[in-house]
């Protein structure tokens, strides 16, 4: 394999504490090492470039069922957006659900390398596999939703947190799942025969258990099984005004779990979790109340959820948040509830700005982001496409580096929503470095996967390069040459290759495709047992539901002990 | 002698996979768990019509060539198509699909499959208004009405009724067989119900319950305890037989029953008392029966999607479900035909974005039924070459269709000897998926299951798979070697 | 003004957005023969599957000479001028249209005048399905402007329809016309199918002649002397007055001709 040396660039490495020094990057055999033969590598004169490890993204929609039906279900949407084939590239379609092959065209394009599917039901993991595999370019992984799995109430309601954490383990492994994702705890169950929770401490309908029970319960599984990234949760009560509340009593319920001064709960798109008020008229942002906890804890890290004015695609395992959006909105309207595991829905929208509730959602994520002073805390995400789609990053990225940026979009935006805004009272601009956090290092540090987020010897040679010098650039006022550069990687390096040449595809390569080999002490009986219960649970039987090796193009398992 | 478990059936949308296969001599000798038509077919595929050898029509007559020659001559009548057609996919895996598409692709053509025959409009009703669904299993555990319409599951999905609502037993609600059997009983006398116990239902017609109502006495089977079902269609099918009540309705005239139904579930008021030949008042009772149950589910067939009203009618129907939502838990879903129709158009969407009617021709995949899919082409004559695989629109498209098919070079790719592969001009054998090749499918409610090899293709025969990636690397050849003639005249 | 002649009929689908006032405002024949348009899989030249001529006069209008039935998106989304089609019109003619004026001397394919917003369209044979209707999925169906078709239209025509007004003289509609439409109007002078204004939340369908069948949510209200079409005209009646569509809790209005349907009679019992 070619050696490469990146020659002269801004180095922007949070994780090795690299601050826009001016040096080189040697990379050989895809990974970064200490020096190669200049004589022999290929040069890429960075000279003037910022270079940044390859973006990373804790939470995107890209590929399973949910997805897929989103894509079927909306001709309109892709219609304006046809994406041509040319003698590299497949051809296909994108705007906010795009096919999968312009999905990973997309992403590199940006200069990302690595992305993590966060919703998957179980019993289609196959098919997230399947997609998965048909995303060029990236290093993907997908998390399981498992938070109203008929086997962990079962388990947790009884306090049997070993043999919780067994079936977990089970999961991860069966599904080649990434980490346990928790959506609407107990929600997802009620929503089975129509019903939802409404607080953290309400029953689940014939389980006898509150969604507390759940988060917990997992919590400690996750913490038993050594599991790289912690629980991922989307809360109870997601996106009604007032759920701040639930928010605050969520993140303080997790504080039972020990984690000794490491984060234990990963909240999803805290946007979408931090609204005040407590109807539609005065729904109001509650960023200071959610960032003055985060601030003053160390157990939560989250994403921003933030929301982009567009035409966009709703899709989450929150079956009954989704029924809501169909009744204010009676657009077109998905509900599909899988057995045993979890629910799902869909419905488009268009956030507008001159709509005040959702000019302040646009608020909110922003205010999160600039409030939470720890920026290892808090990670830039559209839980694409729920607040608007992952190609719209560059415009979120103009709006936390510049106070300007964001004020000119928050001019435009209705009145009401202008003045409850936060933001004009908020002055605070991330630099370059804080920006490497929360769309790389950060996350790449919360998903626990080493190689990734950094640019020290040893880590996987993906890496950014971006048309902005910051010796001559004040990128608080030139947000627009920012926006542009941070949309059209000048190069993006996967494992070493140059993949994308100003913003162009210029080589098509697989990504891997990472999962947790979870190994626990006593794995057998688990087999034993599911295999009496599947007849029972689910319409498949136990040897198909496993995803079996040849479902994955590129395997990249990494291996687990856990204390169980 | 081996056993082999767990067998997805490669037959219906049901994708049965319990289904138990004894293997002697590379044959299957035995099948435990399925219905009458999974038995015949893993028993006697291999029978009569299998086509040997690659086919090739020199002098009016399907002569037998090399693989290679007739890889090359499908990859030549593809690559100097202005606009071929690519129809067929579903009765092969998902791996085969996401060639096709490259495929489909990578000629310029349409890439359609057998939906455009059955359930397409579902997909566009689906695409006005949604869809609010589930899987088999949630249906299973928690169903207490259950609805057919427009379809027959005892003849068309023979094992619906059992594994997946009736007569399954869920967590939550139990099976009604017992209760079934009893009605039987009463109804029947003894004899028959013996013989259809001792027979196995399954593989037995039931015998004639007249468990229904209309017209007659008004509905107080949906006054009974525990899983309701509820037929209806324009005939008493067997279906309908067992039925707790029956609603026969004008054909044609199902999108008013179901407008009018939206209606009453609303409380409002009809100024007429017949809609499509249902009393109002019996209307009425069903609108509660809707309203009232726990969790209702409404599967519907052809009977909708093929008659006036077509895409309308499915689009009537999930926004009577929508609305039901409002009062109720109620889902509904499309009894999809051929085992893997919902993968084809599974691969297709996350490829394309688009699920079936692709034209690929502008160099991009654009969707619109009435335009682009194989149907529209056929009827217009627009298109001049065709490939067909696992598929026979030669026995069951319009005649107009076909005769405008064979008047271009058509490819076809099936194990079998069927209509249209008597009418192509190159033909490949293919192997049986989920018989002698593995792969993947798609249950009608999306699931994604395994397909196993369990015996051997005959020497010289190969997957779907292999084949449109032969051709798919052959006319990339021919298309690099136009290339360079062009250049090289300029 | 542009003349264009098809040089052969047309097997392969033709796809020629391209074929619009503003697109050859300013452009010389050379300029205009060269614009590219496919013919199937084959990206070619307007001037490869087109004779063009400069006729008489510089004003912003294009004239199709021939058989333009296999030729999509003629005026896709034009804002001025006019195009005159000698022949029939393939689908998507003068699909969002925003203005400008559009005649077919035969007959349009469908999605004519799908989702417009001004100008004009007279066709002087007859529409196919979907006139008027938005794509696949969409809602967004026409807004404004006017069509005007003297012979029939195909089924779902006018779907989503949310201003503007649809005139059919020919002696038949298609199944579901005005399908969920919101305001606007359609005027139909002679017969229309079974299923007319399934779903309509808002506007009004005027039927002088026959309506196959009434849906059964639909409710009477009144009988009135005549309605207003537009600033132009007026249909005169008797009409019955139905409201609908309920499935919908719609307001849409539909005036059935009291004379020409005299099997809605049963329906005064509710007056
Ligand atoms: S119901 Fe369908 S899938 Fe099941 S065994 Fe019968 S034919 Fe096979
Ligand atoms: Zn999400």
């Amino acid at each position: 394999m070619t050696e490469l040396l990146i020659k002269n660039g801004f180095v922007f490495d949070p994780l090795n504490k690299v601050n826009g020094e001016k040096m080189d990057i040697a990379v050989k055999n895809g990974k970064i090492v200490e020096k190669v033969n200049e004589h022999k590598a290929k040069i890429i004169d960075a000279a003037g470039l910022t270079v940044m490890p390859g973006g990373v993204d804790i939470h995107t929609h890209i590929a399973g069922g949910e997805v897929n039906t989103g894509r079927m279900v909306r001709p309109e949407d892709h219609v304006k957006d046809a994406v041509r084939k040319t003698a590299l590239t497949r051809s296909g379609t994108g705007y906010s659900i795009p096919s999968t092959f312009v999905t990973g065209y997309r992403y590199s394009q940006m200069g990302y390398t690595t992305v993590m599917n966060p919703s998957m039901a179980p019993l289609e993991a196959k098919h997230t596999h399947e997609e998965l595999n048909d995303i060029p370019l990236l290093d993907k992984a997908t998390y399981p939703l498992i938070g109203d799995w008929w086997f962990v109430l079962e388990y947790l309601r009884k306090g049997d947190l070993e043999e919780c954490a067994r079936h977990v383990a089970w999961m991860l492994q069966t599904t080649k799942g990434y980490a346990i994702k928790i959506v609407n705890p107990g929600g997802l169950e009620s929503w089975g025969f129509g019903r939802n929770v409404h607080s953290i401490d309400d029953q689940v309908p014939n389980f006898c258990i509150t969604p507390r029970e759940i988060m917990v319960g997992l919590a400690k599984v996750n913490k038993m099984l050594n599991l790289p990234h912690t629980i991922h949760l989307h809360t109870n009560n997601l996106g009604l005004p007032g759920n701040y509340t639930t928010t605050l009593d969520t993140m303080k319920a997790l504080e039972s779990v020990p984690s000794d001064g490491k984060p234990n709960m990963h909240i999803t798109h805290l946007q979408f979790s931090s609204f005040g008020g407590d109807g539609w008229g005065n729904m109001r942002s509650a960023a200071e109340e959610i960032s003055k906890y985060i601030n003053t804890h160390s157990h939560v890290t989250a994403d921003m959820g933030q929301v982009i004015f567009t035409d966009t695609t709703t899709m989450t395992a929150d079956g009954p948040f989704e029924y809501t959006l169909y009744q204010l909105s009676g657009h077109k309207w998905v509900n599909s509830d899988v057995e045993t595991e979890t629910s799902g829905g869909i419905i488009p929208f268009h956030y507008k700005k001159n709509n005040a509730v959702n000019a302040t959602q646009w608020s909110i994520a922003l205010e999160l982001a600039l409030l939470i002073e720890d920026p290892w805390k808090i990670y830039m995400t559209t839980d694409h496409p729920n607040g608007g789609p992952f190609f719209a990053y560059p415009k979120i990225i103009a709006w936390l580096t510049s106070r300007k940026a964001r004020m000119a979009t928050l001019k435009k935006c209705h009145k009401k929503a202008q003045k409850k805004s936060l933001l004009p009272s908020i002055k605070r601009e991330l630099s370059l470095y804080e920006l490497a956090i929360v769309t790389r290092a950060g996350q790449a540090k919360a998903l626990g996967l080493t190689n990734k987020g950094h640019l020290g010897v040893g880590a996987d040679a993906d890496i950014a390069i971006y048309d902005v010098n910051p010796e001559t650039t004040d990128i608080a006022r030139k947000y627009k040459a920012v926006r542009k550069a941070f949309g059209n990687a000048a190069y993006t390096i996967k494992d070493g290759r140059v993949v994308v040449k100003d913003g162009e595809v210029v080589q098509n390569v697989d990504g891997r495709t990472i999962w947790l080999d979870v190994q626990t002490a006593e794995p057998c009986r688990i087999d034993e047992q599911m295999k009496n219960k599947f007849r029972e649970y689910w319409s498949v039987d136990y040897a198909n539901y496993p995803v079996y090796d040849h479902y994955v193009k590129v395997k990249d398992p990494i291996t687990i002990q856990a204390s169980v | 002698m081996s056993i082999v478990q767990s067998v997805t059936c490669p037959i219906c949308g049901c994708l049965c996979d319990d289904i138990e296969l004894t293997i002697e001599n590379n044959e299957v000798v035995k099948v435990k768990n399925g219905c009458a038509i999974c038995e015949a077919k893993f028993l006697g595929y291999r029978g009569h019509h299998r086509i040997k050898t690659p086919l090739i029509r020199k002098d009016g007559k399907l002569v037998p060539v090399s693989m290679d020659e007739a890889v090359h001559a499908a990859a030549e009548v593809l690559a100097n198509a202005n606009y071929p057609i690519l129809y067929g996919w579903s009765s092969t895996s998902s791996e085969a699909q996401r060639i096709g598409v490259e495929l489909t692709e990578e000629v310029g053509g349409v890439m359609d499959n057998t939906a455009v025959v059955c359930h397409g409009p579902s997909i566009l009703g689906v695409q006005e208004v949604g869809i609010p669904t589930c899987t088999l299993g949630q249906i299973r555990h928690r169903a207490d009405l259950i609805i057919y319409w427009g379809c027959d599951p005892w003849s068309a999905h023979p094992r619906h009724l059992e594994r997946y609502t009736s007569f399954a037993e869920g967590r939550f609600e139990k099976s009604e067989w017992k209760a079934y059997m009893q009605k039987l009983k009463a109804q029947a006398g003894k004899k028959k119900v013996q013989s259809a116990t001792r027979s196995g239902l399954i593989k037995t017609q039931p015998p004639r319950a007249s468990s229904c109502t209309l017209p007659g006495a008004p509905p107080s089977a949906l006054s009974k305890r525990g899983r309701k079902l509820i037929v209806i269609d324009v005939r008493k099918s067997m279906s309908a037989e067992m039925a707790d009540f029956f609603i026969q309705v004008e054909p044609n005239k199902d999108y008013e029953l179901m407008q009018a139904i939206r209606v009453l579930i609303k409380d409002g008021e009809l100024d007429v008392d017949k809609v499509a030949g249902v009393p109002v008042e019996y209307l009425k009772e069903v609108a509660d029966a809707l309203v009232n149950c726990e969790f209702g589910v409404i599967f519907f067939g052809m009977g909708l999607t093929q008659t006036a009203g077509k895409f309308r009618n499915i689009e009537v129907a999930i926004s009577l479900v929508r609305d039901l939502n409002m009062r109720t838990k109620f889902l509904i879903m499309p009894m999809r035909g051929h085992f893997n129709v919902t993968g084809a158009n599974v691969v297709s969407a996350w490829q394309s974005g688009y699920p079936y009617g692709v034209d690929f021709s502008l160099g991009y995949p654009r969707y619109n039924p009435g335009e682009t899919t194989c149907m529209d082409v056929l009827i217009k004559d627009e298109h001049d070459a065709t490939l067909v695989i696992a598929a026979d629109p030669g026995a069951n498209f319009p005649k107009k269709a076909v005769q405008n098919m064979v008047k271009h070079p058509l490819i076809v790719i099936d194990p079998h000897m069927n209509a249209t592969a008597m009418l192509g001009d190159i033909v490949f054998p293919a192997a049986f998926v989920g018989i002698e090749v593995e792969g993947t499918a798609y249950r009608m409610d999306h699931v994604p299951l395994p397909l196993k090899k369990v015996v051997e293709p005959p020497e010289g025969i190969y997957s779907d798979e292999e084949i449109l990636r032969r051709i798919l690397e052959e006319v990339r050849i021919i298309k690099k070697q136009k290339a360079q003639q062009k250049v090289e005249a300029t | 003004m542009i003349v264009l002649t098809p040089l052969k009929t047309f097997k392969f689908p033709v796809t020629a957005e391209c074929i619009n006032p503003d697109v050859f405002q300013g452009k010389t024949v050379a300029e205009i023969a060269a614009l590219p348009v496919f013919e199937g899989n084959r990206q070619k030249t307007l001037g490869e599957l087109f004779k063009i001529e400069q006729a008489e006069g510089d004003n912003p209008s294009i004239t199709i000479n021939g058989d333009a039935s296999e030729v999509r998106r003629i005026g896709y989304g034009m804002k001025t001028g006019e195009i005159v089609v000698n022949g029939n019109a393939g689908m998507h003619l003068g699909e969002k249209m925003a203005g400008g004026r559009i005649v077919v001397n035969g007959n349009a394919g469908q999605w004519t005048g799908s989702s417009m917003k001004k100008g004009l369209i007279e066709i002087h044979g007859n529409a196919s399905d979907y006139l008027a209707s938005p794509y696949r999925g969409s809602t967004d169906g026409m807004k404004g402007g006017k069509i005007v078709v003297d012979g029939d239209v195909g089924a779902d025509s006018g779907c989503y329809l949310s201003g503007g007004l649809i005139k059919i003289k020919g002696s038949n509609t298609g199944q579901f016309l005005g399908y969920h439409m919101s305001d606007g109007t359609i005027h139909v002078e002679k017969n229309a199918a079974s299923r007319l204004g399934a779903n309509m939340t808002g506007g009004k369908i005027v039927v002088s002649g026959t309506v196959e069948e009434m849906m059964p949510t639909f409710t009477i209200d009144s009988v009135k002397p005549k309605v207003k079409i537009d600033e132009a005209e007026t249909a005169t009646g008797p009409f019955y007055v139905f409201l609908g569509d309920l499935a919908e809790n719609g307001t849409g209005k539909i005036f059935a001709s009291k004379p020409n349907n005299p099997n809605l009679k049963a329906y005064e019992k509710y007056l």
